[in-house]
C-alpha cells in the first residue's frame, strides 16, 4: 500500500503544479493554453537525456541525443529551462495576432505535429518506442528500491509544489496579476490602457512552460520513462477539467482540482470490481469521466472553489468569458 | 501523464439524449461501485501486497488471484482481451484440479491504457489493492518497461508479452517471457523470404508505432547481408483513411514481397489499396502479430478471403495447436466462453496459448515448492519449464498435481508444447512458416532449419 | 512524375472526402460559435449506422443515405440536449469545447462497448477502374469527388438563395440583431444541426467507403484533419473549409509521395501554422458567407 500511495502523492504533486500553471494561464490570463502537455513533455525529455548515460550504454538499445548523466538537479533545472525556453517560440506564432479559439485550435494542431514529430524521428528521442530506464535522481547514491526512497521523493515533489504556489500566488497578487485578469476581462482596455498585452501574455506563457517543464521532470524522475503515447493531446483536457472542478483562476482551486480530477476520480475507477466482458468497465470509467465534467460545468460552473473576488468584481458572470468583438 | 487515450473515435447510433442518461445512470453505478469497492478492497491489505501473499500463515480458503496487466482501452484496446482469455481456462482447470493447495484461483483485469506512465499507478494499485497476488500476465510492449521495475520490487511473478530486446538479457528475476524478441521474428521473415519462397526484393512497410517499428533495423541489417535487396521502407502513420500513394510508391519499386505489420485497421486499408491499384495482390509475410482472428478478419473483408489465403504468408512461434496440452487448454477455454463470451475467439492465438501454459507453470511451481511464498516458488517456474532429470512430462495441471503426489518432479507441455528457458527466464521456440485457412486458422507450410536461423541471426547482427 | 500525377488523383478523393466533412464543421462553428470536437465521433457513427446496414444486405449508397440521417438526428440531439443548454446558461467557448469533448468521450466509449476495437469494411463493388493518365481511381471514387462537388454547390445555393440560408448568415453575423428582425433563430439553429449532421454523416460514410476498412479508432484522426482544413480556409467560412481541404488533401498526398510517409499529416499541419502565423485570420476571411467578426 505505501507504494501505490507514494506513487499517488507524486502523481498529485505533479499533477498540482501543472494545474497551478495552467490556472495562471487560462485562469488568471485568460490564455486557452491546448498545446500544455507539449510543455511538460519537453521537461520530461529533457530531463531524461540530461540524467540517461550516452546512448550507447544498456546495449544501445535506444536512440537519443545527449545523454549527459547530469547529477540531480540539473536535469530538473534543464527540464524547466527547456520548458520556458519552448514557450517563446510557440507564444510567437500563436498569441501574437490569433484570437482566442483560434489560439485553442492552433495549440491543439501543435500538439498533435509535436507528437508525431517525435514518433517518427527515432534518433532524436527514440520515436514512438520513448526512453526508458531514465536514472532516478539521486540513483547512484540512494537505494531507489527502498521505501525511505519514495518518502524522499514524495517530499521533494511536495516542496516543488509549494514552491510553485508560493509563485504563483505572488503573481496572482502582484499588480502584474492584477494587470493579467485585467487583459484576460477586456484585452482591449487593457491595451488602451497603455499595457503591452503580448508581452504580458508571453511573460505568463513563458512561466507557465518552466513550471510545466517542472512537473515533467518530476514525473519521468518518477517512472523511468517517457514515450509519445504519455503526452496526447487528451492529457491536457483532464487538466482543464481539473481545473474546471477545481476552480479557475484560485490556486487553492487549482490544487484541489489536481486532487479530485485526474487523482481521486481516475484512481477510484481502479478499484471497482470486475464484471462483464473485458474491456467493458475501462470503456464506463471513460463514460464516467465524461458525466463528471458535464455534471460539474452544468451545476456548478465556478469549480468548487471559485475564484475570489478581487478589489474590481469581476464584470461578468462568472463561467463566462465575454465574446471579445464578436458580437 | 498518460492516462486518457481515447477520447475521439466512434459514437453510439443511440440518440445522444438517451445515451446521456443511460450514461449518467450507468456513471452513478459505477461510482457507487467505486465507493464500496475503494472501501473494502484495501482494507484487506495494510502491508505490502507481496508480504501478505507470500504468508504462509494465509487461510487454506483464500484466493489467489492472477493479475491480467495490459491495455484494455486505449489504441491497444484489443491486446488485454486476449490475455484475460488465458487466464480464465487456466484458472479453470486448476480449481477443478482442487486449486493450489488448496487455494482457488480468480483472474482479475487491470487496465494499463496501453501507456507506460498510465502503467505505473495501475501497476501500484494492483499491488496494494491486492494482497493475495499470485502473479501477473500482459504487459505488452507498451508497458512492460514501466511496469517491470515495479513487479521486480513487489517479487511478483511475471509472464510477460512485450518483444523488447531489452528483456534478452535483463537482470529482473521474476519476469519471464515466454516469446521472441521482435528482432527475431524479422530474421524469420528474412528466413521465409529468401529460403523459403526466393524472392530478392522486398518492401518493408511497418506502422509507426513501437511494437512494428522494431522489425524495421534487424530485417534490414539481415536483409542487406544477405544479398537480398530493400527497395522502399515505409513508416506508415496508422489509422489514417487512405494509403494510396505510399502504395503507389511503393508498387513503383517492384518489389516481390512485402513484409508488414500495421495493426488496427491499417494493413487492411493498406493491402486493399494494394490490391485494387496493382490489379492483384503481390506476396505478402506478415510477423507473427498478424496471426490473430482481428486481423485475419478485418484484412479478410478487406482485400477477400481467396487473396489473403492465396498471397498471404506469415512467421509464427512454432505452436503446432494439437497434442493434449492444446487439446485440455481448447476444452478448458471452450467452457470459460461462460465467463467470457468470446473467449472462445482467442483458440488459435499464440499470447493466449503462452499465457495459459505461464499460469499453469506457475501453478505447478508453487505445488512443487509447497509455498504460496514467491521468493521461494519463483526459482522453481525454470524447473518446471525446463524439467530436471527424472521429471514426468505432463500436460494439464491435475495430471502434474497427481504426479507430485505421487513423489515426483513435473515438466509441463502445455498448449504450445515444451519450454526452454535461459538464464534470462526467456523461452524462445523456433519459427514456423504459417499462412491462413478458410476460417481464419493456422496452417504450417515450412519451417526454417537451424542452420539457417542461424545464419539470419548472424546477418541481422545479435 | 506519374507518382506525382497518381497522387494528385487520390488527393482530389481525400479533399472531397475532407471538404464535405470541413463545410460542415465550419458551419456549426460559424453559426452556432461552437467547436463541436464529438463531430468526428458523430462521423464515425454514421460510418458504423451505414455499415449495420450494408451487413443486412442494402446496398451501401443506401446506406449512405442512412448515414445522413443518422449524422442529421444525433447532432440535432447531441445540440438540442447538451449543448444549446449550456450555451443558454452562458458557459463560455473553453467550456463549450471541454462539454464537447466530454461527449465524445462518453460516445465512443458507449460505441466501442457496442461494436469492439476491430475494424470492419464495407461490402462495395468498387467498379470498373478508370484511368486518366496516370491517375488511376475507382468508380466509386469518382462518385465520391461527384457527391462532393454536388454537395458544395447544394451549400452554395443553400447559403446564398433560400431563405433558411439567408437566415443561417445573419444568424451567424449576430444573432440578437437577428432575433429583433424576426428570424426565428432557435428555428434556424435547429436547421444548421439537421443540416450540418447531415453532412457530417455522409462524410463519415463516403470516409468509410474511401478507406477500405475502418474502425472505433479513426474518429479522432477525422477531427484533427477536418479543424486543419477548417482553421486553413478561415474557421466559419464554408467556402475557405472548401479551399482548406483541397489545400490539405494535395498536401498530405503529395507529401507521402515526395517524402516519407509517416510525415504526411505533418507537413499539412506545418502550413496550417504558417498560415496562421502570416494570415491569422485564415485564407479566406472576410470572403465567405459566414464570417463572424473579427
Amino acid at each position: 500500500m505505501t507504494y501505490y500511495l507514494t506513487t499517488l502523492a507524486v502523481y498529485a504533486g505533479v499533477d498540482m503544479i501543472a494545474c497551478l500553471a495552467l490556472s495562471l494561464q487560462f485562469g488568471t490570463s485568460g490564455i486557452v493554453n491546448f498545446s500544455f502537455i507539449v510543455f511538460q513533455a519537453a521537461g520530461a525529455y529533457t530531463a531524461a537525456v540530461l540524467s540517461l548515460p550516452p546512448d550507447t550504454a544498456n546495449g544501445g538499445f535506444q536512440q537519443y541525443i545527449l545523454g549527459l548523466e547530469a547529477p540531480f538537479p540539473l536535469p530538473w533545472i534543464g527540464g524547466a529551462v527547456v520548458g520556458g525556453l519552448l514557450a517563446l517560440p510557440v507564444g510567437l506564432v500563436v498569441l501574437r495576432r490569433l484570437r482566442s479559439d483560434y489560439q485553442a485550435i492552433a495549440m491543439l494542431v501543435l500538439t498533435v505535429i509535436a507528437n508525431t514529430v517525435i514518433t517518427n524521428a527515432r534518433p532524436f528521442l527514440n520515436g514512438a518506442a520513448g526512453l526508458s530506464l531514465v536514472p532516478a535522481p539521486l540513483a547512484a547514491q540512494l537505494d531507489t528500491g527502498a521505501v525511505g526512497y519514495q518518502y524522499l521523493y514524495v517530499a521533494i515533489t511536495a516542496a516543488c509544489v509549494v514552491l510553485v504556489f508560493l509563485i504563483a500566488q505572488r503573481i496572482v497578487d502582484s499588480p502584474y496579476g492584477r494587470t493579467l485578469r485585467a487583459m484576460r476581462e477586456h484585452e482591449v482596455a487593457a491595451g488602451a490602457l497603455g499595457k503591452h498585452v503580448v508581452a504580458l501574455k508571453m511573460t505568463i506563457f513563458v512561466v507557465g512552460g518552466v513550471i510545466a517543464g517542472l512537473s515533467g521532470a518530476i514525473l519521468v524522475g518518477f517512472i523511468g520513462l517517457w514515450a509519445p503515447a504519455t503526452w496526447l493531446y487528451p492529457e491536457t483536457i483532464v487538466l482543464f477539467a481539473a481545473l474546471i472542478v477545481g476552480g479557475r483562476g484560485n490556486n487553492v482551486g487549482a490544487i484541489l482540482g489536481a486532487v479530485l480530477v485526474p487523482i481521486g476520480f481516475f484512481e477510484a475507477t481502479r478499484f471497482i470490481p470486475p464484471f462483464g466482458p473485458p474491456g467493458l468497465i475501462p470503456a464506463l470509467e471513460w463514460v464516467a469521466i465524461g458525466s463528471l465534467i458535464i455534471g460539474f460545468l452544468w451545476w456548478r460552473p465556478a469549480g468548487v472553489l471559485p475564484e475570489p473576488r478581487h478589489v474590481f468584481p469581476p464584470t461578468s458572470p462568472l463561467g463566462t468569458i465575454p465574446a471579445r468583438g464578436r458580437r | 501523464m498518460g492516462r486518457r487515450n481515447n477520447v475521439n473515435g466512434l459514437a453510439a447510433n443511440a440518440r445522444p439524449g438517451l445515451a446521456r442518461l443511460g450514461a449518467i445512470a450507468l456513471a452513478a453505478i459505477v461510482l457507487l461501485a467505486a465507493c464500496s469497492g475503494a472501501t473494502s478492497t484495501p482494507s484487506a491489505a495494510p502491508s505490502a501486497a507481496a508480504a501478505s501473499a507470500a504468508a504462509p500463515t494465509a487461510t487454506a480458503a483464500t484466493p489467489l488471484v492472477v493479475g491480467v496487466l495490459a491495455p484494455f482501452t486505449g489504441p491497444d484496446a484489443a491486446l488485454g482481451p486476449a490475455y484475460f482469455a488465458a487466464c480464465l481456462p487456466a484458472v479453470r482447470e486448476i480449481n477443478a484440479a482442487g486449486g493450489v493447495m488448496g487455494h482457488q484461483l480468480t483472474c482479475k483485469q487491470f487496465d494499463t491504457r496501453g501507456d507506460p506512465a498510465d502503467a505505473v499507478p495501475a501497476a501500484r494499485q494492483m499491488v496494494a489493492s491486492t494482497p493475495n497476488l499470485m502473479m501477473v500476465i500482459g504487459c505488452t510492449s507498451d508497458e512492460a518497461s514501466s511496469v517491470a521495475p515495479v513487479l521486480e520490487q513487489n517479487h511478483i511473478v511475471s509472464f510477460c508479452m512485450t518483444g523488447q530486446s531489452e528483456f534478452n538479457k535483463s537482470s529482473f528475476h521474476y519476469f519471464h517471457r515466454l516469446v521472441p524478441p521482435d528482432e527475431y521474428d524479422a530474421y524469420a521473415m528474412v528466413g521465409s523470404a529468401l529460403d523459403f519462397n526466393h524472392y530478392q526484393r522486398v518492401a518493408l512497410v511497418f506502422g509507426n508505432d513501437i511494437g512494428s517499428q522494431a522489425f524495421v533495423a534487424p530485417a534490414t541489417r539481415a536483409l542487406t547481408k544477405l544479398g537480398a535487396t530493400v527497395v522502399i521502407n515505409q513508416a506508415i502513420a496508422l489509422g489514417q483513411p487512405s494509403y494510396r500513394t505510399e502504395v503507389t510508391k511503393m508498387l513503383a519499386a517492384k518489389p516481390d514481397v512485402i513484409f508488414t505489420e500495421a495493426l488496427g485497421p491499417t494493413d487492411a486499408t493498406y493491402l486493399a489499396e494494394v490490391k485494387q491499384l496493382n490489379g492483384s495482390m503481390i506476396p505478402v509475410i506478415g510477423t507473427s502479430a498478424t496471426i490473430d482472428p482481428v486481423w485475419f478478419k478485418a484484412v479478410s473483408a478487406a482485400i477477400g478471403l481467396p487473396d489473403l489465403l492465396k498471397y498471404f504468408q506469415a512467421v509464427d512461434v512454432s505452436t503446432t495447436f494439437s497434442g493434449p496440452g492444446y487439446d485440455a487448454f481448447k476444452a478448458a477455454l471452450l467452457a470459460s466462453a461462460a465467463d467470457f463470451a468470446d473467449a472462445p475467439k482467442y483458440a488459435q492465438r499464440g499470447a493466449t496459448l503462452h499465457l495459459y501454459d505461464g499460469v499453469v507453470m506457475t501453478a505447478l511451481a508453487m505445488d512443487t515448492a509447497k509455498s504460496t511464498d514467491p521468493a521461494v516458488y519463483n526459482p522453481v517456474i525454470n524447473k518446471i519449464g525446463n524439467g530436471v532429470t527424472g521429471a514426468t512430462v505432463v500436460n494439464t495441471y491435475k495430471q502434474g498435481v497427481d504426479a507430485l503426489k505421487a513423489g515426483g518432479s513435473v515438466r509441463f507441455s502445455g498448449a504450445a508444447g515444451l519450454t526452454q528457458f535461459n538464464e534470462w527466464n526467456n523461452s524462445q521456440g523456433g519459427y514456423i512458416l504459417v499462412k491462413y485457412d478458410d476460417k481464419g486458422g493456422e496452417v504450417t507450410i515450412g519451417q526454417l532449419t537451424q542452420d539457417q536461423t542461424n545464419q539470419i541471426i548472424q546477418a541481422g547482427g545479435s | 512524375m506519374d507518382l506525382y500525377v497518381a497522387a494528385l488523383g487520390f488527393a482530389l478523393v481525400s479533399a472531397s472526402v475532407i471538404a464535405i466533412a470541413a463545410v460542415g464543421f465550419t458551419m456549426q462553428f460559424g453559426i452556432t460559435n461552437l467547436i463541436n470536437l464529438a463531430y468526428g465521433v458523430v462521423m464515425i457513427t454514421s460510418a458504423y449506422v451505414a455499415y449495420a446496414l450494408n451487413q443486412l444486405g442494402v446496398t451501401i449508397w443506401a446506406g449512405l443515405a442512412a448515414g445522413a440521417v443518422c449524422g442529421a438526428v444525433l447532432s440535432y440531439l447531441l445540440n438540442r440536449f447538451l449543448y444549446a443548454p449550456f450555451q443558454r446558461k452562458g458557459t463560455s467557448h473553453i467550456g463549450m469545447v471541454i462539454i464537447s469533448l466530454a461527449a465524445s468521450l462518453m460516445l465512443t466509449n458507449v460505441v466501442l462497448a457496442i461494436v469492439g476495437p476491430t475494424s470492419v469494411s464495407y461490402t462495395q463493388d468498387p467498379g470498373p477502374t478508370i484511368r486518366i493518365g496516370a491517375m488511376v481511381l475507382t468508380t466509386v471514387q469518382v462518385l465520391i469527388i461527384g457527391i462532393a462537388v454536388l454537395l458544395m454547390l447544394v451549400i452554395h445555393a443553400l447559403l446564398t438563395l433560400t431563405r433558411l440560408g439567408k437566415a443561417m448568415r445573419a444568424t451567424a453575423a449576430n444573432p440578437s440583431l437577428a432575433r429583433s428582425c424576426g428570424i426565428p433563430t432557435g428555428r434556424v439553429i435547429d436547421g444548421v444541426w439537421l443540416v450540418t449532421g447531415a453532412l457530417c454523416g455522409l462524410a463519415g460514410t463516403v470516409a468509410a467507403m474511401n478507406s477500405d476498412s475502418f474502425a472505433v479508432s479513426n474518429g479522432a484522426g477525422y477531427l484533427i484533419t477536418i479543424l486543419a482544413a477548417a482553421v486553413l480556409g478561415g474557421a466559419g467560412q464554408p467556402y475557405g473549409a472548401m479551399l482548406g481541404a483541397v489545400l490539405i488533401g494535395v498536401m498530405t498526398e503529395l507529401s507521402a509521395a515526395a517524402i516519407s510517409p509517416e510525415y504526411k499529416e505533418v507537413v499539412a499541419f506545418g502550413v496550417l501554422v504558417l498560415v496562421m502565423v502570416l494570415r491569422p485570420q485564415g485564407l479566406l476571411a472576410k470572403v465567405g458567407a459566414l464570417a463572424p467578426a473579427g
